[in-house]
């Protein structure tokens, strides 16, 4: 499991995370959600070992976040993954199960279920410098999952994916967590969130403004509208200034040369 | 406020054998590697061939400079015997410094600042394993120039000595020894100043720059003042007392000069003990900085990573407003444009170190001329450093544009989006970068060039001769760099390095080669020929008559400026009909 108690970290004089309480357990997605700035990667860095908090404990299946033992259970994957460029997709998952010191038969056995899993089949021999956005990302899912990490941790899943390949996604995602992996996601994709998480956390300026189950959160704020009217009142408590100057959905303006045309 | 929950209990895992990670990063390392070489040699071959080429070339050159002139000194046994223990301490402490920064520099970005690190601290690899493999990268990265310019040093060296067979493969053990020690002192503090000074590498970089000035000025005012003629034997011997600090018997550099010169002299029992203490003191540096990771490279990374917010406002707006009024004349998008080159260009510290680094030394090279004895040296001699200035400040000018004028461009590409959409012509675009390059570029080679002459001493005509060839070089230069990054644009390179070392950019460096060559060759040959003509008008046969030369220099010049038309013009309208066709 995922454990953070009051956990601080600051960055000068700006607090990215204040007194953060979270608990992920084994064989759950929790959905991580808040707005720009409000310290989810920095959370997830704090739990992945690369920021230490200022004050608080981080902890990984119950070892400190950033030893070795946390980071041989943990599979990441960040909002801005890194591949080497002079590597090939096989070659780079040849190198992460080497890494995790899997025994060689159950490495190629693995790294070849996850070729078919995220249909990598066509390029996963070619350099990663000519792979696209979206191909680079199915690489970068198979290298946090080749080693059958307990803590699956990422950062913005879905970005650079096609529909199909985040169809793959979704799915690894809750069959992951019914194997009895703990799954940390971060995401702006409410839709997403409502749609796989077990248990949904708002973060906002650092701070946990509420955590629980989609119902339970709506009892929290007692607001029974779409996650997203939900997430605005509690990050918010207005709609973005920008949504004022549209025509309400029921009276179009009929005048309007796009809905005229 | 903290959850009153009991203490999980930790999951049991089999621990990862010490050398597993070792054996991946090595692997991952020959993966690496291999991939590298056959891109290169399946995508790049012109690019390869150049530089090995080139380092051959550079190789041989700098060999017959070493022979040359260590034969010079052979002829004198009394200062054979005494003058090499100085110059190579001296040598090898400048180059003990340079390692240092260099090293320092490149693993502090590695293990602090790059991606791959960041990647890397996620996996179960320990920091010191981390540190081990980005250390040997940045050593391999920092050394490679000291390979090159040290092997011709010690090959010909060893020639003048008649040294023994054993010598040149003793001298490079002593050298990886060396890079070891030199590089292990720079990783040390690359992760000390993470500690100590996080995010403030800027600071800590300038201060040690200037501390190492305030040493090096006054010991070359020192240096400066040595009274004598100079190179006379009392101005040597003063010379050598001056530098003698660099033999201190605990600089490693006074190590490697007096274990490699024991060795020449086939004295094995000295040349061991030096080696010894050499490569022991490189592997106790290697151990302490590797230890010093193990400790601190985390907690560093944290600090850096986690120190003040890295948002910082940009100032400077009133010198904006400045070049604004300066280039009125212009129509106002394309000021706008050479207005976010300019900004771009002073925000960005590689631009501009590496462009005064390069000219900084050309300038203090041209101060130390009447040092040097060449303004009282005969017209010819001194008509012929002066031309081979200029080509130095017009080669140096070439690599600025091949690296950083180049790539603008392909750069641009990427953020066409924005400026497709502006109101403006495609071409007026590269008009902008023409305007910019042109611009930087006679800023800083016309007022060289004029020190140049002024230091040796020319006449006012053959200033303005120059003078009009160095505007003929910057436009012919821009147009090329400009036009041939318009046709050869890389879209998909963000790095503007890797832009400027591929095809298109080696092939701009090459053009740009025989554009200098075919400038400088039209008007030195005339020039050359005229000024021995006046000093030896029977012994040379090709000597120009006053007359002659009024007619081969009036020819010299429509050529020039008839290849400088067609240097600047013809790049730029293939870059701009390229440019025109070109698909975002």
């Amino acid at each position: 499991m995922i454990e953070l108690r009051n956990v601080t970290k600051r960055f000068g004089s700006k607090c990215a995370v204040d007194r953060l309480d979270l608990e992920v357990y084994p064989g759950e997605l929790f959905a991580f959600l808040g707005p720009n700035g409000a310290g989810k990667t920095t959370t997830i860095k704090m739990i992945c070992g690369l920021l230490a908090p200022n004050s608080g404990s981080v902890r990984v299946g119950g070892f400190e976040a950033a030893t070795q033992q946390a980071r041989q259970l943990l599979g990441y994957v960040p909002d801005q993954p890194y591949l080497y460029d002079k590597l090939t997709g096989r070659e780079f998952l040849k190198f992460v199960v080497e890494m995790y010191g899997l025994e060689r038969r159950r490495a190629v056995q693995r790294i070849h279920e996850l070729i078919d899993t995220f249909e990598m089949g066509d390029y996963v021999d070619e350099l990663c410098e000519n792979y696209s956005q979206g191909m680079k990302q199915r690489v970068v899912f198979a290298a946090a999952l080749v080693h059958d990490p307990t803590i699956l941790v990422v950062d913005e899943p879905l970005v650079g994916l096609d529909p199909r390949s985040a169809r793959i996604v979704k799915d690894l995602f809750v069959s992951q967590a019914r194997s009895g992996c703990t799954v940390l996601m971060s995401t702006h994709l409410l839709a997403i969130a409502e749609e796989l998480a077990d248990r949904i956390g708002i973060v906002d300026r650092g701070r946990m403004l509420a955590t629980g189950t989609l119902d339970q959160l709506r009892r929290q704020v007692q607001h029974h509208g779409p996650l997203e009217d939900l997430f605005l009142k509690l990050t918010g408590d207005q709609r973005p200034a920008a949504t004022g100057s549209l025509p309400s959905e029921s009276e179009p303006e009929l005048d309007s040369p796009r809905l005229s045309r | 406020m903290s959850l009153a929950l009991p203490e999980p209990k930790p999951l049991t895992l089999p621990p990862i054998p010490a050398d597993q990670t070792a054996r991946a990063l090595r692997q991952l390392r020959w993966c690496l590697t291999r991939n590298t070489v056959r891109s290169l040699l399946s995508g790049s071959r012109l690019r390869m061939s150049m530089i090995l080429i080139c380092s051959a070339i550079f190789w041989l050159g700098l060999f017959a400079l070493f022979l040359g002139g260590f034969e010079f000194i052979g002829m004198n046994d009394e200062l054979f015997n005494g003058i090499f223990e100085s110059l190579f301490s001296m040598f090898f402490l400048s180059i003990l410094v340079m390692l240092f920064f260099s090293t320092g520099i490149i693993t502090y970005t590695a293990l602090f600042h790059s991606r791959e690190a960041a990647y890397l601290l996620t996996t179960p690899a320990t920091t010191d394993r981390i540190f081990a493999y980005k250390f040997a990268e940045a050593v391999g990265l920092s050394s490679w120039g000291f390979f090159l310019l040290g092997s011709p040093l010690m090959v010909a060296y060893g020639l003048t000595a008649r040294a023994p067979v054993a010598f040149y493969a003793m001298f490079l053990v002593y050298l990886l020894s060396f890079v070891l020690l030199a590089g292990s002192l720079g990783a040390i503090a690359a992760i000390a100043v993470a500690n100590l000074f996080p995010r403030r590498q800027k600071f800590v970089l300038a201060a040690a720059v200037t501390g190492l000035l305030a040493a090096l000025v006054p010991m070359g005012v020192g240096l400066w003042r040595t009274p004598g003629e100079t190179l006379s034997s009392d101005w040597l011997s003063s010379v050598q007392n001056r530098l003698a600090f660099c033999q201190h018997p605990l600089w490693p550099s006074r190590w490697m000069s007096a274990g490699l010169l024991a060795a020449a002299h086939g004295d094995w029992w000295r040349a061991g003990y030096y080696l010894m203490v050499l490569s022991a003191h490189g592997g106790l540096g290697y151990l302490a900085a590797a230890a010093m990771a193990r400790d601190l490279y985390f907690r560093g990374y944290n600090r850096v990573q986690g120190g003040r917010s890295a948002r910082r406002r940009v100032g400077l707006y009133a010198l904006d407003a400045f070049f604004h009024r300066l280039l009125v004349f212009l129509p106002r998008p394309v000021r706008l444009l050479i207005l976010k080159d300019l900004r771009t260009f002073r925000r960005d510290p590689a631009q501009w170190s590496q462009f005064l680094i390069f000219f900084g030394l050309l300038a203090f090279y041209f101060l130390n001329i009447p040092r040097l004895g060449y303004a009282v040296q005969s017209p010819s001699w001194r008509n012929l450093v002066s031309f081979l200035n200029l080509s130095v400040t017009a080669l140096i000018l070439s690599t600025f544009t091949s690296r950083f004028i180049f790539p603008l461009l392909s750069l641009e590409g990427r953020n066409f989006w924005v400026l497709g959409l502006l109101p403006l012509r495609r071409e007026q675009i590269l008009w902008g970068k023409f305007a910019f390059s042109v611009g930087i570029s006679l800023g800083a080679t016309e007022i060289l060039v004029f020190l140049s002459d002024l230091m040796l001493g020319m006449s006012p005509v053959m200033i303005a001769l120059h003078v009009a060839m160095v505007l003929v070089l910057c436009l012919g230069l821009s147009g090329i760099s400009v036009g041939l990054g318009a046709r050869l644009p890389n879209l998909r390179e963000s790095d503007p390095s890797k832009i400027a070392v591929g095809f298109g950019g080696t092939l701009n460096l090459l053009v740009s080669l025989v554009f200098i060559f075919a400038i400088v060759t039209a008007l030195a040959v005339p020039c050359h020929l005229y000024f021995l003509g006046q000093e030896h008008p029977d012994s040379t046969r090709l000597a120009l008559s006053h007359s002659g030369f009024r007619f081969w220099l009036s020819l010299a010049i429509l050529t020039s400026l008839a290849i400088g038309a067609i240097g600047t013009i013809v790049p730029l309208r293939i870059g701009i009909k390229a440019f025109q066709r070109m698909e975002f």
